[in-house]
């Protein structure tokens, strides 16, 4: 094989997993860089990804399963983003318990379609897709990028994150702009998702909710500052860590299980680098992430 | 009709804990007047406007504007009805653009409407108001008072045909002070409302055209601002505690031989790499109270960071009750038993996500690794009634507080923490007249019967003259002085402020 040839096959092989990576970190990204903190990105990349499977299976498409799974994601994200706003609740609490919600729904809902059709591989994208999916991918990430920095509603977005009181006392209507991150975050987190099982795996199991992914993916939002472009790069290397483990393992002579373990080693060493060094500054999550914002609340 | 143009009728609120904020208050706005807002700390003049701008909802009472009544649920809706909101701790988001700061209240763009297209507008109308600020300067770079110019410019962009100033004044530098009040001279001129709370009469009676006063939560009523004087208000606004209030030298204490505040040839760099503070040799004793005056941004800040251990010293010594804690940071400092009044209450003085037990057991038992929660409370009520803080209880969060009462429970705590030391920046900067008497009178107290060695910084002359054993001057980061106070002329002092 010519060098060529391995990079094309390389580039094939991993814009699946770059997407799935990307898309879930950026949608995480956008819903956090309003002040929201997503502790439901694991939960809802699985109920993602098996919602994008039945909806494959019962219209034979695999785009059906990516757009039906990005509705299905948004709905939950708007959902959460106007009870964190609206109710003086527990960014964490409710987060955590969208989390498990979100494995339950996934099984409930990914299982029959298992049980009908046994392999997905034929509902699933074919290998001629994968550039177009990593094209779309960078596209939908650059646009976000440009509302986030060039836009007013950008600036909003980021108002929301950093002081929602003195936003809305600058006239942003905090929970119209908190419901806009949450819908367009979780429909793009659902749609990598979809990636996952449509494009990356073929496969469906319910094991696969216990890959704990989508942690991976909030540790590359966190170690990329929640930045559209940074986190493409960053998507990249932790792509192809969790795609390449087994035959890294295989290269220096590591057993399975232990190279299973190598990505989320790397995850915890990426967040130490970011936050024992003064890349803290430049990361530095929105002030206010995960802050009750309550109206009534009397402040100076 | 007459010229009214907003009424707030039979207002009132109530917080969470039961605190009344406000009762029945009956209030109008007047087109082309300046309407100034007295009260004492808690007095619920925030309040009363943060409901006319729609950042609370009143419990009972209606708005009108222009005889139509109105229903005012966010910001967004009094901006609006032209009423727009400047308040004492600018309400702008810090890691945004001056900008795109301004931009988010704009109407007449849309929502992907790119920030550069709206900053051409901004420069334009910028210049029309004679506003010089660097629209692509992030907001934390900004000075406070660029802060407050630009919070006045958003006022402008947004068309605002009341201006409601949130002690908006109250921590501008005199000079800037005067500025802004001829601004809202023209801005009224030219048939604008505003509405004023501050503390100062004199500001008051200066500015305003009606004064009305409220006490408690109550109006107790409104007088014309060329007519008044300035016993009359202040017997409306504290009752017969006007009588508690004074300007007369406290008496002089008898400072000890030892030497407890000492720096030599200290230099601090400032938050933009500039040497903020040059060279400054300074001695306070024991139960003495040296005073430092100087216009703001003149290294004062910079020199009480670093004497608390928050600031590092870049060439020369600190030394307190004879330790070297230079660059030692604040937990050596506190160990030895000072106190400290920052600048900046609000970002290191208190946190106001925690109660205020919470706080005091933060200072006074960090050193024990169980917390005694009954002593705790004993100081906590002690302070309270003291001090007259107007909170639920010593388990409310600080945040439910009027900003006086905040810097009340500040300024309580730390001055009842200190044994050795007491370091004060502009400990009565947001208190009532009553209130800072008492707090002035206090850490003189502290000073004669502890022998704590005070040094106070206050960008107040009166205060500093009142209550300083010596005077010093700071000026572009170098100090003058000691003058000792019967001596030192006021305008010698003010003429080395300047300089």
């Amino acid at each position: 094989m010519s060098l060529e040839q391995y990079v094309a096959n390389s580039i094939i092989e991993l814009a699946p997993v770059f997407a799935t990576f990307y898309l879930v970190a950026l949608g995480h990204s956008l819903f956090e860089k309003a002040g929201l903190l997503d502790l439901a990105i694991d939960g809802v990349f699985f109920m993602g990804s098996s919602i994008a499977v039945r909806a494959a299976v019962a219209s034979g498409s695999p785009i059906v399963g990516t757009v039906v799974a990005a509705i299905v994601t948004m709905l939950l994200g708007v959902a959460l983003a106007f009870l964190m706003t609206y109710l003086p609740i527990s960014h964490g609490a409710i987060g955590l318990s969208m989390m498990f919600l979100g494995y339950g729904i996934g099984i409930i809902v990914g299982y029959p379609a298992r049980l009908e059709v046994g392999s997905i591989a034929m509902y699933a994208y074919s290998e001629g897709w994968a550039i177009a999916i990593m094209a779309i991918s960078i596209a939908i990430g650059a646009t976000v990028h440009i509302i986030l920095k060039y836009t007013k509603l950008g600036a909003a977005i980021r108002a929301c994150g950093e002081n929602p009181h003195a936003a809305s006392s600058l006239g942003v209507n905090v929970l119209l702009t908190r419901l806009i991150a949450g819908a367009v975050g979780f429909a793009i987190m659902g749609a990598g998702s979809s990636f996952f099982t449509l494009a990356w795996q073929k496969f469906w199991d319910p094991k696969s909710y216990t890959l704990g992914y989508g942690w991976l993916a909030f540790t590359v939002a966190l170690t990329s500052g929640r930045h559209p472009i940074v986190l493409m790069p960053i998507s990249l290397v932790f792509g192809g860590l969790i795609f390449y483990r087994v035959r890294i393992g295989v290269m220096y002579g590591v057993e399975k299980d232990v190279a299973n373990l190598v990505p989320f080693i790397a995850a915890l060493a990426a967040m130490l680098i970011c936050y024992a060094t003064k890349l803290k500054k430049v990361l530095a999550p929105p002030a206010s992430l995960g802050k009750v914002y309550y109206k009534e609340e009397r402040t100076v | 009709m007459s010229d009214e143009y907003i009424v707030l009728k039979e207002i009132s609120k109530r917080f969470a804990g039961g605190v009344v904020a406000l009762d029945k208050v009956t209030i109008d706005i007047r087109m082309g007047e300046v309407l100034a807002l007295l009260g004492e700390n808690g007095a619920g003049k925030s309040t009363l406007i943060k409901i006319l701008y729609g950042v609370y909802s009143a419990d009972e009472g209606s708005i009108y504007i222009n005889g139509r009544r109105v229903d005012v649920h966010s910001p967004t809706e009094a901006i609006k009805y032209g009423i727009v909101m400047v308040s004492q701790h600018p309400q702008l988001i810090d890691t945004l653009s001056v900008v795109e700061n301004l931009a988010l209240g704009l109407r007449n763009f849309n929502a992907f409407t790119s920030i550069r297209k709206i900053s051409s507008f901004i420069l334009e109308k910028s210049r029309e108001f004679g506003v010089k600020v660097d629209p692509w300067e992030k907001v934390w770079r900004l000075t406070y008072t660029q802060k407050q110019l630009v919070e006045i410019l958003r006022a402008m962009l947004l068309k605002a045909r009341v201006i409601l100033l949130d002690e908006a004044l109250t921590y501008l530098p005199l000079e800037e002070k005067k500025k802004f009040y001829k601004f809202i001279k023209e801005f009224t001129a030219k048939g604008g409302s505003t509405v004023v709370i501050t503390h100062k009469i004199p500001e008051a009676l200066d500015v305003a055209d009606r004064i009305a006063v409220l006490r408690r939560g109550r109006l107790v009523g409104i007088v014309e601002g060329t007519s008044a004087r300035i016993e009359d208000v202040r017997r409306m606004m504290f009752g017969e505690s006007a009588a508690e209030i004074t300007y007369e030298k406290l008496p002089a204490s008898q400072p000890g031989g030892r030497v407890v505040i000492e720096t030599q040839d200290l230099w601090v760099t400032g938050d933009f790499g500039e040497d903020a503070v040059r060279g400054v040799d300074l001695r306070v004793r024991e139960g003495e109270v040296v005073g430092i005056a100087g216009i703001v941004g003149n290294g004062q800040r910079e020199l009480t960071q670093a004497l608390m251990g928050l600031r590092k010293a870049s060439r020369g010594r600190i030394l307190i009750d004879g330790r070297n804690v230079t660059n030692r940071g604040i937990h050596e400092v506190r160990e030895v038993g000072v106190g400290y009044i920052p600048d900046s209450p609000l970002a290191l003085g208190i946190s106001i996500d925690n109660s205020m037990a919470e706080n005091i057991a933060a200072l006074y038992q960090r050193k024990s690794a169980l917390i005694n929660w009954s002593e705790v409370y004993k100081v906590a009520s002690s302070l309270i009634e003291t001090y007259r803080i107007v909170i639920p209880g010593a388990d409310s969060l600080i945040k439910v507080l009027s900003g006086g009462n905040i810097m009340k429970a500040v300024v309580s705590k730390e001055i009842n923490y200190c044994k050795k030391a007491l370091i004060a920046h502009n400990p009565t900067r947001a208190l009532d007249e009553v209130s800072a008497a008492m707090v002035r009178r206090s850490i003189k107290e502290k000073a004669i019967n502890n022998g704590v060695a005070v040094l106070l910084v206050s960008e107040d002359l009166d205060e500093i003259y009142q209550v300083s054993d010596s005077i010093h001057v700071m000026n572009s980061g170098k100090l003058y002085g000691p003058f000792p106070p019967d001596e030192a002329e006021r305008s010698k002092v003010e003429h080395l402020m300047v300089i």
